[in-house]
Formats: C-alpha cells, sequence, structure tokens
C-alpha cells in the first residue's frame, strides 16, 4: 500500500493526519487525495480548485519524481510508492 | 591570481574539486543577488569570503529591528540603513578585494534584464513570488543559471536552474500567478533555517560556476528543519512551460 508524507505545514491545517502513518490503498493520485479527504474532511478543498486540478502553489511527487498531470491528476501510485505533497514558499 | 589570494583561498584550492583554476574562475566571477535578507545575507557572505569577484546586491528595503533576528549582514547599528547599503558595508570587510555593487532602488523590468545578463549566476533570495517569476523568465530569456531558494517557519526549498542544459524551470514546478502568499513576519520563521538555506544557495552558485552542475540539474530539494530530513523530488520539464518549452539544450562548439 502506498505511504502518503507531506510538508509540516499542512498537519497544522489538518492535525488528524499527524504522527500517523498514513497508508492507502493503490491508485491514481486523484483517488489517493480523495481517500486523504475521508480522514481529514477538507483536505481535497486545500490542494485542489473548483474544477478538481492541482492548486497551482501546491505540488506533488511520487517517489519523489513530480506528477505529470497536475490537471486531472491521473499519474498513477503505485503499492511501494510514497506521495508527498508540499507546496510553494515564497519566505527570503 | 596573486600571492594574497593563493594564501587566502589555500584551503578551497587545495580540493580536486575547485584547484587554482577553479579559485580563478570564482575570481573572475560576477554574481547577482536578489534580496539582502535571511537568505541573501549568508548567500552573499559566503560567496564573498569564498572569493567571488563581483556581487551586485539588490534590495530596496530598510533594515528593521525584526530583522536583525536572521538577516546576519545586517547589525543593530544598520537600522533604518538601506539592507543593501549595510550588506554591503559588511561584505567589504568580510573581504575588501571583493567588488560589490549595492542597488537600493527597486530594479525595473529592462534594469533585471540587463542584470541578470551581465551575470554569471543569479541567486533568488526574495520573499515574494513575483519577483521568482520574473527573475525566473529573465533568467531563462538570457540563459544565465538561477539559484532559487526558499524559507519560512521551519521549512526550506531550493532549486538550481539551468537554461542552457535545457532543464526545467521554476515555473515548471509551480505555474504562475500564484495565490497564498506568506510571509516569514506573519509565518515566523526559526532563524537557522534561511542560514541553511542561504548557505545552500551559495554553494549551489559555486557549483555552477565551477561547473560541477550535474548534481543540481533537475533538482529540488526541500528541507524539514523539526524532522532533520532532507527530500529530493526529480523535476521533469513541463512541455507546455511558458518560459521554458521548446528551448534546447546549448552545447559548448554549437
Ligand atoms: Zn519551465
Amino acid at each position: 500500500m502506498p505511504t502518503v508524507a507531506m510538508t509540516p505545514h499542512l498537519y497544522h491545517f489538518f492535525p488528524v493526519l499527524e504522527n500517523r502513518k498514513i497508508t492507502l490503498a493503490a491508485g491514481s493520485v486523484v483517488e489517493l487525495l480523495a481517500a486523504i479527504n475521508e480522514i481529514a474532511p477538507g483536505f481535497t478543498d486545500y490542494v485542489l480548485d473548483d474544477r478538481g486540478a492541482l492548486r497551482r502553489h501546491v505540488n506533488l511527487s511520487i517517489n519523489n519524481t513530480m506528477v505529470v498531470d497536475r490537471k486531472k491528476l491521473t499519474d498513477h501510485v503505485p503499492d511501494d510508492a510514497t506521495l508527498y505533497i508540499f507546496q510553494a514558499l515564497s519566505g527570503g | 591570481m596573486d600571492q594574497h589570494d593563493a594564501n587566502r583561498y589555500s584551503r578551497q584550492i587545495r580540493l580536486p574539486s575547485v584547484g587554482e583554476h577553479g579559485q580563478q574562475s570564482l575570481l573572475d566571477a560576477r554574481c547577482l543577488i536578489i534580496g539582502m535578507g535571511g537568505l541573501g545575507s549568508p548567500a552573499a557572505m559566503y560567496l564573498a569570503a569564498a572569493g567571488v569577484g563581483q556581487l551586485v546586491i539588490s534590495d530596496f528595503d530598510r533594515v528593521e529591528d525584526s530583522n536583525l533576528q536572521r538577516q546576519i549582514a545586517h547589525r543593530s547599528v544598520d537600522i533604518g540603513e538601506p539592507k543593501a547599503i549595510s550588506a554591503k558595508r559588511t561584505l567589504e570587510a568580510l573581504n575588501p578585494r571583493c567588488r560589490i555593487t549595492a542597488i537600493d532602488w527597486q530594479l525595473d523590468d529592462e534594469e533585471l534584464a540587463d542584470q541578470v545578463a551581465k551575470a554569471d549566476v543569479v541567486l533568488d533570495c526574495s520573499d515574494n513570488f513575483a519577483t521568482r517569476f520574473a527573475l525566473n523568465r529573465q533568467a531563462f530569456q538570457s540563459g544565465t543559471p538561477l539559484v532559487s531558494g526558499a524559507a519560512i517557519r521551519t521549512e526550506g526549498q531550493i532549486a538550481t536552474f539551468l537554461p542552457q542544459d535545457g532543464g526545467p524551470c521554476y515555473q515548471c514546478i509551480y505555474p504562475g500567478d500564484l495565490e497564498g502568499e506568506e510571509s516569514c513576519a506573519l509565518e515566523g520563521v526559526l532563524a537557522p533555517v534561511v542560514g541553511v538555506m542561504g548557505s545552500m544557495q551559495a554553494l549551489q552558485a559555486l557549483l555552477v560556476l565551477l561547473g560541477r552542475t550535474a548534481g543540481l540539474a533537475g533538482r529540488l530539494l526541500l528541507f524539514d528543519a523539526l524532522a532533520m530530513e532532507w527530500q529530493s523530488v526529480r523535476v521533469p520539464r513541463d512541455e507546455a512551460c511558458p518560459v521554458c518549452a521548446g528551448r534546447k539544450a546549448v552545447h559548448d562548439g554549437d
């Protein structure tokens, strides 16, 4: 089962996701995000826009490679993979 | 290189990856650093100390009390001074042979394009998305390598973009017009986090100047200070990217 991890700041908004190993059934990125939303309602609203595409300041990697399809999120997340969710930083 | 420089930079010259030839490349180099805050301070100080010949530093803000916790190029006596001027003093004291040009006004598009084109490498140490996208566009227009760093709270990101290698750009990672800008003023930042990221920017800039870019190409590094973890994400080029799509690699002799 794939593992989900994310930038620590997201735990601030979704504390229910912190300090636990999130493992979900393998599937497409959009399926995994929906499964996270079951655990943490509102999660998909935070990372996806109203058309279901990835918000511009959010990004995802599967096994440390950025996802290709930001619009429909069809990239497959295999069983042994880690899906990592991060966002743009502007501070300097 | 004279005896003074050979002695001053001896610990670097000793490295097979640098040598006299590499150190001479640093002495001959010109770096543009946008932002003299938390990232720009350590980045500029390390580049000056390491013997980069010319630094152009740009910031139109003034030093405030609340900057001093992390913006180490400035001191208490500099409060109220333009950051570019304050940092210039620090850098000149650190290495009098390093030529420092301080720009304490907001560069317009034309001035920015000119400065980026004149530089051998550009460091994005800015604190806003508009500057990040503008610098990325200019870097790819002129083919200048860009070391982009960001830090806030207890996290940081860094990536070097190499237009001449046909690699990805900042906009391949984050499509333009970003919403949800965050600032260290509102969100907070743990002081050494910007030090880690700014120092890493200086290091990547030196690797660019030394021609050692194999480890930099197409990589985004994410730093989580609380977990003490780095992640390395491979960044493919977005074939529809409005900034870099269609750009071919430029090789010596082409
Ligand atoms: Zn691009």
